[in-house]
């Protein structure tokens, strides 16, 4: 009977602390973490899981690497955190290490020509996967229409530039502000602007076709 | 405004990052040139197609993968920490024993009975004496002309050496 209540407690403590968690913004979650409170970390986790997901996937185009990338991010976060500086936001930190794993998978792609062919043999597979994001009430030729804009859009994104689609896909899927992406991808202002005007530019180019 | 002002600024105008009368004056030259209407719409269409593309999201194992990870981390870091402390401590063993022999060193040298102090050989030279002869011819004048005084003050200054001289070359023909 005391486990029971023991056990209660300790579960009414837990939840109390997740939400207590959840209330706070990245900086205060990292103090508790670096405090001692190890699910503070679990929380990291899940605020930025998808979004760095997203973010790897979009810019290397192969999912499974990049769940393998998102991993690596935060077994970097969870490695380094007590050297992160807190004056910073931890956003900004936490995609300047996707972004550099981003950047050396696509540099490394480049140079092992294995490594190339199997990723476009695998995007060649998924090809037969089922429809995993469409939503399955809608009609058929709906999905089909749906599932081919979507396939354009993300072939049209990896046609652009590495360092454009890197500006471009921060900005107008992570909604980050300019200083943030200049940080990010460590480049000037300027630089960011240039880059993004460019590769918006050429985006709508590539698609316009397909769309009109 | 020209076009070319336009596609400047355009950035910003998607962005809604402009000042208010730079917004009225892009607003107009929409209004007014056909050409650059059609490409701004043309990529705000774009971007709202990239913007609605679905998110994907993390696969089912892959918080068990990461918990996974970070454990082995967690093992590795816990490893790497007990290896630190154990090579400090060695190191620390190490100094502490070199201090101690350094210490002993330093006050037990110090205690031992002094060796026998043993001084290089000294080597004995004869200077280089330059005697007046007795019988040079200035002694001979000097003492013919009745100056006696000053040869007996000079060979009163003189005797030490040639005494010791003398004493020298008897050792070195007894020998």
């Amino acid at each position: 009977m005391a486990d029971i209540v023991r056990k209660h407690v300790v579960s009414v403590e837990g939840q109390t602390v997740r939400e207590r968690l959840q209330a706070m913004d990245d900086s205060a979650v990292v103090t508790e973490f670096l405090g001692g409170e190890e699910r503070a970390f679990s929380e990291l986790v899940t605020r930025y899981q998808t979004r760095l997901l997203n973010f790897i996937y979009r810019t290397i185009g192969d999912r499974e690497k990049a769940e393998d990338l998102v991993q690596e991010v935060f077994i970097r976060v969870y490695r380094h955190l007590h050297r992160f500086d807190r004056s910073k936001k931890f956003s900004t930190w936490a995609y300047t290490i996707a972004s550099n794993l981003a950047k050396n998978e696509l540099r490394n792609r480049s140079r092992n020509p294995l490594v190339l062919f199997q990723t476009v043999q695998k995007n060649f597979q998924d090809e037969d996967r089922p429809l995993q994001f469409e939503d399955t009430t809608s009609r058929p030729d709906d999905m089909y229409r749906k599932r081919h804009l979507r396939e354009i859009v993300e072939e049209t994104v990896a046609k652009l530039p590495e360092h454009h689609r890197n500006v471009f896909i921060l900005r107008e899927l992570e909604g980050k502000s300019y200083e943030e992406i200049a940080e990010i991808t460590e480049c000037n202002l300027g630089t960011v602007k240039s880059r993004l005007n460019r590769a918006r530019n050429s985006f709508a180019e590539i698609i316009a076709p397909y769309v009109d | 405004m020209d076009c070319r002002e336009f596609c400047d600024q355009h950035l910003a105008f998607v962005d809604d990052t402009i000042a208010g009368i730079e917004l009225v004056r892009m607003q107009r030259h929409l209004t007014e040139c056909e050409s650059c209407a059609k490409q701004d719409a043309k990529i705000r269409r774009a971007l709202l197609l990239f913007r609605n593309l679905p998110s994907i999201e993390p696969s089912a194992n892959f918080s068990d993968r990461l918990e996974a990870r970070l454990k082995e981390c967690q093992t590795e870091q816990l490893v790497h920490s007990q290896r630190n402390l154990r090579l400090g401590a060695v190191a620390a063993t190490l100094a502490s024993v070199l201090m101690l022999g350094y210490i002993g060193t330093t006050l037990y040298g110090h205690s031992e009975t002094p060796h026998d102090l043993v001084m290089p050989p000294v080597v004995a030279s004869i200077p280089e004496s330059e005697l007046m002869p007795a019988s040079g011819p200035a002694m001979v004048t000097s003492v013919s002309a009745g100056l006696t005084i000053w040869p007996a003050a000079l060979f009163a200054e003189q005797v030490p050496v040639r005494f010791a001289h003398s004493q020298l070359e008897l050792a070195n023909y007894t020998r």
